[in-house]
């Protein structure tokens, strides 16, 4: 191996790359759904024989970074009996998969009948079967609802397609012309790969493309082992929640992560994470993991090629049975909800351990809205599948932008254009834009969500939504505000609002001509106290109507004279009046249990002394947050108890080390998230 | 005696036969001037005079000693639009739009374009969200009115923009590709409201469907226009002041030359008006050679520029970007890779090595220009593998630092472990191997084999690697164009006169015959010959070509195909797309198709140009004879004069052949010989 040189080695990597490459132009070219060749939601990748990713391009980190574990367990499944011509298909969540909208072809390629690489493709059909079109049920409770389970399977046999299973997948699935261009897509792209292996392998010597992409592997492992040894050793922890609804109403499930950085290692444990529920807020080990690595590698080594390498120095822990590790027969239809949250509890641990490398929260989800039904003008089934995506959030040198595609989303293109919509399904959409006042507030603004509003021009459909956010907000960090949450509801072409017991999980609504969908996405968090954002910043926020000129006075403290411009000396007065007022706590340690139950799970409690809830204005059973001048908020619901001694707060071992406390330190506290303007005011005047 | 092109009679050069072919580069401006009547052919070089560039150009004319009344045509290749653009400098922008779009321009597609990356942050957009005005109006898909414009929302949003001092209009409505009245009104009134604002309409500028790409390109057009109409009317000004009363005409993107009173009103369409010259010259000296399929290498200091042709015609996109921003004019599909002779090499913190696509540009420049540059270049590569002669004199009075190259070189070498010559061949293996990508993305990605073409090298650095590239790729043939330093501004000289007419209708075949697509294409047709009668061109001058970008009914990506000559059945037309859809995607396909845009492109015939032929069969004798590593071993390597060549004489490499503004490497296994009309071929043995 030490006799590659580093330039044949930076040509050949060029050359796996663009292998990679190709396939993605091809996929793209050659797909028949709009998810795809719109919106992209597909990804290709490079797998050596063991399943580690050895290349990709432009591709989506939600897809490509958890593909080694689906080769894994084709490879299990499968694996002695692969021979060249065979072609594998699967989207089984519990073996190795994402969702299973997310259908993936192996394809391995042999080298003098010895396996070498697999091309993968792994695609978002927009309908696999299941209760709802498009198959993103916000209210399944079992797999089944979720569409058809492919484990992995030899979908093409030394060559040969296998026609009856073929018939089978797409006798479950809607618009099947659609579903089965999406196959010929995903395989047109492998069998390109395969072609352009081979000229490599016989340009280099496959020895020579072997040693390359081990050499590749151990670069980014000693790269992120650098990264890792540079932070300090330590615990960290940060816990968040998923949202479901029982019946009761709300019950958050928790997410704890604790975060041990020992030298060049680290290991991100979410033990204590809820049980698997039956609704839609599992997902698997898969993309858990792939979920971590994702964050790790956007904070610490962002500006180099991904590969399996990277992730050598990682160890997740996941408990099987839980929400971060599902198992049969839960719905396992939410990764991009499980895998924001997963980076979100990373980030906030993080911010603790690097505090200038991670931004404030992303938004929340991946906000899977779906509006499906028979078009009346043509008689034929439609599925218009939309996942708008929110704000980021806002970091030491910028603004986090405002709906753009979060680091786990790649290249993905999330605003689908209306001119294509409107002339493809039976829509109307009425308005696209940003909402004012919805990014966190900070030092660093966090990224505004979108707005859209789509309504059905003909006929009836049945609108669903796979979301989750909807209650807990993105959280700010370092002193940031938290962001606009997520939300949908349906205007009926009366005018009547309505709005759904469970926001951000739908299942299946049904709507008709006239009836509009709102949808807004979540944005992001704030980063820095907004006290100290630059008045300029605010001003310009102000012009650009992304700030209200009533939240720059009361949340950024920046006052306009007449003719709008900024009071600066008014301005200053004004900001150290709501510096000194607001509330803080004294924190005292205590080993008292602050969770209680929450459906199958548990929530925090935050406990006051009742003199100080009415200082703070705040009231019993809200949700609020403590927190410092560095650091993640630590969030609970309120709980007056009058044993507390007033002005202090008392804090868990947990709590502590979130808080990143010592002894006896003041904390801030406030409400999480009160919604300051009137957000579903119409959009244009 | 063969000619470049077809003969034409060029209506506006009936008497006076000098034509010069201005090309403004970053460092240089080039200019070729071309004497019909005596059939000379000259090319000289100026200093580029940014931020005056007519001024550059007025030197460059005022060098030819020319009396202003014996030239009969200028036709410019122009950076303007293109920096203009990258450089984030042009008009402050007013944009009006539909009711709730404020924010199509702001937000794009909503992607991101740096993976991985917590603090990636999205481009800035080309106009502020505070100057994107909301008017009520809407059209559906279809083009019916279905809410009709506010005027006085219009009148208003003239008022506020006027207030903000805008210097350019851009008007945006949804659907205005299927019914632009909306948009024609609404710029009435904004022009009747300021008539010194220049204002660019979606519906004129691009009239196809995706809105995010349509309004990106109008606004576009619309923030370089202030700058490009203002520059080509100084330089109209100042011809003018010379008294050179020959029309003015620019190069576009799209290959053709535009007037430049067209050009000032959508100069979007000048985005690629430098490297289009050099494309369309190439297929001149292609046809001259009998060589239909060729790929042009076009190396300058900081990017390489690539082109496919097949059947000595190139391909048409409209996928082309500028910086970030979508740049959906139709163009010639050129590709760019930001590696040159000026590109950096560097190692990273993962200790990856780079090329590019950072670059020394003119100032420093590479550490070899002795100007401050501490960093190396490939060009400090080349140096240090002798390939460049040491009392060579780049780009004007800059001597070559040879122990300068030497030194940067090799403390990137250290950091490697690698010998300063084994670091210079690595800086040029990984730059050939981007450059290789490149060509690879508009060959092999299109399920074409490169090894079919032939490899047409030109600009600074392109002789330089052309063996380099050819080998990589499998290439056998390499063509070295006359004047390969100066080669776009010689294209310039023989390019035709082009309009693209396009109109989006969408358009199921099965439901149409050829009577109704004759429908739509004759208004355009018409429409195409009055642009080019406007520009004196006479109906013998003038070829009109059809082209229909059609896909399977469910797709959402079009493939521009010509329509075939005189179809008697409109299954024709069915015929003619499978068969570019297999070869594109290497992949059959089947199924109804639909037509979704409608292409009509109106040439008006450029002038033909002869090149000088020489006859002479001495032998070919060196001029001088150095050290130049091939291979890793420096061999001594004998050097030739172009100019000196004799004709139909091969040398065996290795050899090194120089001429002004260019130096061709002959590696082993290489010949090179030069024919009649002076153009290097270098064949590799074997082949």
């Amino acid at each position: 191996m030490s006799n590659i040189d580093p330039i044949t080695l930076e040509v050949v990597t060029e050359g796996l790359i663009s292998v990679v490459r190709e396939m993605r132009a091809t996929v793209f070219r050659t797909a028949r759904s709009v998810a795809i060749y719109e919106a992209r939601d597909f990804s290709c990748g490079l797998f050596d024989a063991k399943g580690q990713v050895v290349a990709q391009s432009e591709d989506i980190g939600s897809h490509v970074v958890p593909l080694p574990w689906s080769v894994e367990s084709a490879l299990n499944e499968i694996g002695d009996n692969l021979e060249p011509g065979d072609i594998i298909l699967m989207n089984d969540p519990y073996l190795g998969g994402t969702h299973l909208n997310d259908v993936t072809i192996i394809y391995p390629v042999f080298e003098d009948g010895e396996l070498v690489f697999f091309p993968a493709v792994r695609e978002h059909w927009a309908d696999v079967g299941g209760a709802v079109p498009g198959s993103m049920s916000g209210t399944a409770t079992e797999i089944y609802q979720e569409g058809i389970r492919i484990p992995p399977v030899k979908i093409v046999e030394r060559g040969v397609i296998n026609k009856p299973l073929m018939e089978v997948l797409l006798s479950n699935m809607r618009v099947r012309e659609e579903r089965l261009g999406d196959f010929n897509s995903s395989l047109a792209a492998c069998r390109t790969a395969e072609r352009r292996l081979s000229e490599l392998t016989k340009r280099y010597s496959m020895q020579t493309l072997l040693d390359c992409v081990e050499l590749n592997l151990k670069r980014s492992e000693v790269r992120m082992r650098e990264n890792i040894r540079a932070l300090p050793d330590g615990e960290y922890y940060y816990e968040d929640y998923l949202e479901t609804f029982g019946p009761d109403g709300f019950e958050p499930l928790l997410l704890p992560l604790n975060l041990t950085i020992e030298d060049d290692e680290l290991t991100a444990d979410f033990t204590g994470a809820s049980p698997q529920v039956p609704a839609p807020v599992n997902s698997t080990l898969a993309v858990t993991a792939a979920s971590v690595f994702i964050a790790l590698k956007s904070t610490l080594d962002a500006k180099h090629a991904l590969n399996h390498g990277s992730f050598r120095p990682v160890t997740v822990v996941a408990p099987e049975g839980t929400i971060v590790n599902v198992g049969h027969p839960a719905p396992a239809g939410s990764h991009g909800e499980i895998r924001k949250r997963v980076i979100a509890t990373m980030l906030g641990a993080l911010s603790r351990a690097c505090p200038e490398l991670v931004s404030a929260d992303i938004h929340r989800t991946s906000f899977h809205n779906l509006i499906g039904g028979i078009d009346p003008a043509t008689g034929s089934e439609f599925v218009h599948y939309e996942w708008s995506c929110g704000g980021n959030g806002g970091f030491k040198e910028a603004d986090g932008p405002s709906a753009m595609a979060a680091i786990d989303w790649g290249d993905l293109t999330t605003v689908q254009p209306t001119e294509v919509l409107e002339n493809r399904f039976p829509l109307h959409i009425e308005w696209t834009q940003l909402g004012l006042d919805s990014g966190g507030a900070g030092e660093r603004r966090g990224g505004l969500g979108m707005r859209r509003a789509l309504r059905l021009t003909r006929g009836n459909a049945v609108y669903s939504l796979l979301s989750d956010g909807a209650i807990m907000p993105p959280f700010g960090i370092h002193g940031g505000e938290t962001g606009a949450p997520v939300d949908s509801y349906v205007i009926g072409a009366d005018g009547t609002e309505h709005h759904f017991d469970s926001p951000g999980k739908v299942g299946g609504h049904a709507i008709t001509k006239g009836d509009t969908v709102i949808l807004q996405s979540a944005a992001g968090g704030g980063y820095g106290d907004p006290l100290i954002r630059p008045t300029r910043d605010v001003w310009q926020d102000v012009k650009n109507d992304i700030v209200s000129i009533d939240i720059a006075k009361r949340v950024y403290g920046v006052c306009f004279d007449a003719d709008g411009n900024v009071s600066e000396d008014e301005t200053k007065a004004h900001r150290r009046e709501i510096s000194a007022a607001r509330p803080s706590l004294k924190t005292v340690k205590c080993i008292k249990d602050h969770y209680v139950a929450s459906g199958p799970s548990k929530r925090r409690t935050i406990r006051l002394h009742p003199d100080d809830i009415e200082r703070a204005s705040l009231e019993v059973g809200q949700k609020i947050e403590l927190y410092d001048k560095v650091g993640p908020p630590l969030r609970g619901w309120l709980v007056a108890d009058s044993n507390v001694e007033p002005t202090t707060v008392p804090v868990d071992e947990r709590g502590s080390t979130l808080l990143g406390l010592t002894v006896d330190q003041y904390v801030m506290v406030r409400p999480l998230y009160t919604p300051q303007v009137s957000y579903r005011s119409a959009p244009v005047q | 005696m063969y000619s470049l092109k077809g003969s034409g009679n060029r209506p506006c050069l009936n008497s006076i036969m000098i034509i010069l072919g201005i090309d403004v580069g970053g460092t240089f401006t080039d200019l070729v001037l071309h004497d019909a009547q005596t059939g000379q052919l000259r090319s000289l070089k100026t200093p580029t005079t940014p931020p005056a560039f007519a001024d550059g150009v007025l030197n460059a004319i005022s060098n030819t000693g020319l009396p202003a009344g014996e030239i009969g045509s200028i036709v410019h290749g122009m950076t303007v639009a293109t920096n203009t653009a990258l450089e984030m400098n042009g008009a402050r922008l007013g944009v009006i739009t539909t009711r709730g779009f404020r924010d199509v321009l702001i937000v794009g597609r909503g992607n991101r374009t740096q993976l991985y990356d917590i603090k990636a942050v999205r481009p800035p957009p080309l106009v502020e969200r505070a100057r994107v005005l909301e008017v009520d109006e809407r059209i559906t898909a279809t083009g019916e009115v279905y809410l009709p414009l506010n005027n006085d929302h219009v009148a208003s949003a003239c008022e506020q923009l006027m207030d903000e001092g805008v210097e350019a209009i851009a008007i945006c409505f949804l659907h205005s590709y299927a019914n632009p009245d909306h948009e024609r009104r609404a710029a009435k009134i904004v022009q009747r409201a300021l008539p010194n604002i220049p204002v660019s309409i979606s519906s004129n500028i691009l009239p196809e469907y995706r809105e995010f790409e349509r309004f990106s390109t109008t606004a576009l057009n619309a923030y370089v226009g202030p700058k490009v109409s203002q520059y080509l009317g100084r330089l109209s000004d100042s011809l003018a002041k010379s008294g050179i009363v020959a029309p003015l005409r620019i190069m576009g993107s799209n290959g053709g030359t535009w007037s430049a009173e067209a050009m000032s009103a959508e100069p979007v369409n000048a985005m690629l008006s430098g490297p289009a010259g050099g494309v369309t010259a190439s297929i001149g000296i292609a046809k001259l050679l009998g060589l239909p399929n060729i790929i042009t290498y076009d190396m300058g200091g900081t990017s390489t520029d690539a082109c496919l042709i097949r059947d000595y015609e190139y391909n048409m996109t409209t996928e082309g970007h500028v910086g970030m921003w979508p740049n959906r004019a139709s163009q010639i599909e050129i590709k760019t890779v930001g590696a040159g002779g000026g590109s950096i090499a560097y190692i990273d913190p993962g200790k990856f090595l780079n090329v590019g696509p950072r670059s020394a540009g003119a100032a420093p420049g590479p550490a070899c220009y002795g100007k401050g540059g501490t960093e190396p270049t490939v060009t400090d590569a080349n140096v240090i593998l002798g390939r460049f002669r040491p009392d060579l004199a780049l780009g004007g009075e800059i001597k070559l630092d040879e122990d300068a190259s030497l030194s940067v070189v090799s403390s990137l070498g250290d950091q490697l472990e690698l010998s300063p010559e084994r670091m210079a061949e690595g800086i040029i293996r990984l730059a050939v191997a981007r450059m290789t990508a490149t060509v690879k993305e508009i060959s092999v990605m299109r399920g074409l084999d490169p090894r079919d073409f032939t490899l047409f090298a030109y600009g600074g650095a392109g002789p330089l690697h052309a063996a380099d590239i050819a080998e990589e790729l499998g290439i056998t043939r390499i063509v070295i164009p006359p004047m390969p330093g100066t080669f776009s501004a010689f294209g310039l000289l023989t390019a035709d006169t082009r309009y693209d007419i396009t109109k989006t209708r969408l358009t199921k075949l099965q439901d149409t015959d050829l009577a109704g697509l004759e429908d739509i294409l004759e208004p355009m047709r018409a429409e195409a010959r009055d642009r080019l009668h406007r520009d004196g061109f006479e109906d013998d001058d003038i070829r009109l070509q059809v082209y229909l970008d059609m896909r399977f009914v469910g797709q959402a990506f079009e493939l521009t195909t010509p329509m075939p000559d005189s179809p008697r059945h409109i299954t024709e037309i069915t015929e003619a797309f499978q068969t570019i859809y297999e070869e594109r995607y290497a992949q059959k396909d089947s199924g109804p198709c639909e037509i979704v845009s409608f292409r009509v492109v109106g040439f008006g015939n450029g002038p033909s140009i002869d090149l000088p032929v020489k006859s002479d069969d001495a032998k070919a004798t060196p001029t001088g004879i150095r050290p130049i590593s091939f291979e890793s071993q420096f061999v001594d390597t004998p050097i030739y004069q172009r100019a000196e060549l004799p004709t139909h004489t091969i040398i065996s490499g290795p050899a090194v052949i120089e001429e002004d503004g260019a130096t061709t490497v002959v590696p082993p296994k290489f010949t090179a010989s030069v024919d009649n009309y002076c153009i290097l071929t270098l064949m590799r043995e074997g082949a």
